[in-house]
């Protein structure tokens, strides 16, 4: 099966290739884990490896910390929308939301005119704005999602977590449900030191990684490198050594 | 004499390129028009609704309301109705956005701001 690769070294192996074609992928974490860094890599990716036009919606950041962001990793988004195969669209959830149930909107008129093939959303958690009611709010994201995927768009949506370390309370996952893929991007404490982890919790359709990764920023964009090794409870955010794990259970008693 | 003075001043700032002259006079006669032009030159690809636009741009609502309406009427943004919401984008006419380019390249000029906010307060005083 052909895939959508993400060109995010590691991440593309996790994922058993890439993307699937036309699914929605969900990037979760708490902020400066580096989900709009791997949204933008993708569409990077897209743009000159697989020569796949590509759009950014942003909710919140302007246009301008995109290009710089960007640049620090040495992708010039300036020329590449100079040259019509980026499109960085600062907008509103609602806006863009009613813009797609539009025939021949202006995101619809977009992905036809420049032929775009990828998408970032930044963020997700946006759509809370929207609707304090979840079935509402469900109904809303699911729509969008959809709409995303009629015009045959790949898509990596980011969803920002409050927590700082292990999982957060009281979150609602049922947007989990409603995504082809879901990312987990976690801040992990190991001997005085905060490093960051990737974890492909889900993935429809297709057989991917299990393992939880060591996630670097480099100056070449995210890289994802070997699984941490020898220690458990990754994903609460303070791992343990497994065997210090094993003599409090046996060796303690 | 304040008078003769007042036309020496307004002579002198009126030393600019006259295409920027009429548009600062008659478009871009305020500030907050002045800053919502720089915000839609730096976000062109930005349709949005006016509650929006003034959380981006640090302004309320109501202060932005009519200036929208105002550039909207002058042809410098465009106003669309999408579902039941009013929004607001930069004009695609070619020459708008060659001049507001224009505009924003001189007014990183602190001679040609400082023309341009006289032409302001000069406007609002009328």
């Amino acid at each position: 099966m052909e895939r959508v690769k993400t060109g995010i070294p590691g991440l593309d192996e996790m994922l058993g290739g890439g993307f699937l074609h036309q699914t929605a992928n969900l990037v979760e974490g708490a902020p400066g884990t580096g989900k709009t860094t791997l949204g933008m890599q993708f569409i990077y990716h897209g743009i000159v490896a697989c020569g796949e036009p590509g759009l950014i919606l942003t909710f919140e950041e302007f246009p301008q910390q995109y290009y710089r962001d960007a640049a620090s990793f040495g992708w010039d988004f300036r020329r590449m929308e100079r040259e019509g195969k980026l499109r960085v669209v600062m907008t509103s959830p609602e806006v863009s939301r009613a813009d797609l149930e539009q025939v021949g909107g202006r995101i619809e008129r977009l992905v036809r005119e420049m032929g775009v093939k990828r998408i970032l959303v930044d963020s997700l958690s946006h759509f809370e704005r929207i609707s304090e009611e979840p079935v509402l709010l469900r109904g809303i994201v699911y729509g969008f999602i959809n709409s995303l995927k009629r015009e045959g768009l790949t898509s990596v949506l980011t969803r920002e977590s409050v927590a700082l370390l292990g999982e957060a309370e009281g979150e609602d996952d049922v947007l989990a449900f409603m995504v082809d893929s879901y990312v987990l991007l976690r801040y992990v404490e190991i001997e005085s030191a905060v490093r960051k982890a990737l974890l492909v919790l889900k993935m429809r359709g297709s057989n991917h990684d299990k393992g939880i990764r060591q996630l670097e920023v480099t100056s070449r964009g995210i890289e994802v490198r070997a699984p941490f090794e020898g220690r458990e409870g990754i994903m609460s955010g303070s791992p343990r050594r497994m065997v210090d794990s094993f003599v409090q259970a046996f060796v303690r008693r | 004499m304040e008078e003769r003075e007042l036309d020496l001043a307004g002579r002198l700032m009126a030393d600019m390129d006259p295409r920027l002259l009429q548009f600062l006079q008659t478009k871009i006669n305020s500030f907050v028009k002045w800053d919502l032009v720089r915000f839609f030159h730096d976000n062109p690809h930005t349709t949005d609704t006016a509650d929006n636009i003034a959380r981006y741009a640090g302004r309320s609502v109501e202060t932005i309301c009519t200036e929208l309406a105002d550039l909207a009427r002058e042809g410098v943004l465009e106003e669309n109705r999408l579902g039941d919401m009013t929004v607001y984008s930069l004009a695609s006419d070619h020459q708008i956005r060659e001049l507001l380019e224009q505009f924003v390249k001189a007014s990183d000029d602190r001679q040609f701001r400082v023309k341009a906010i006289y032409h302001i307060i000069r406007g609002t005083r009328r």
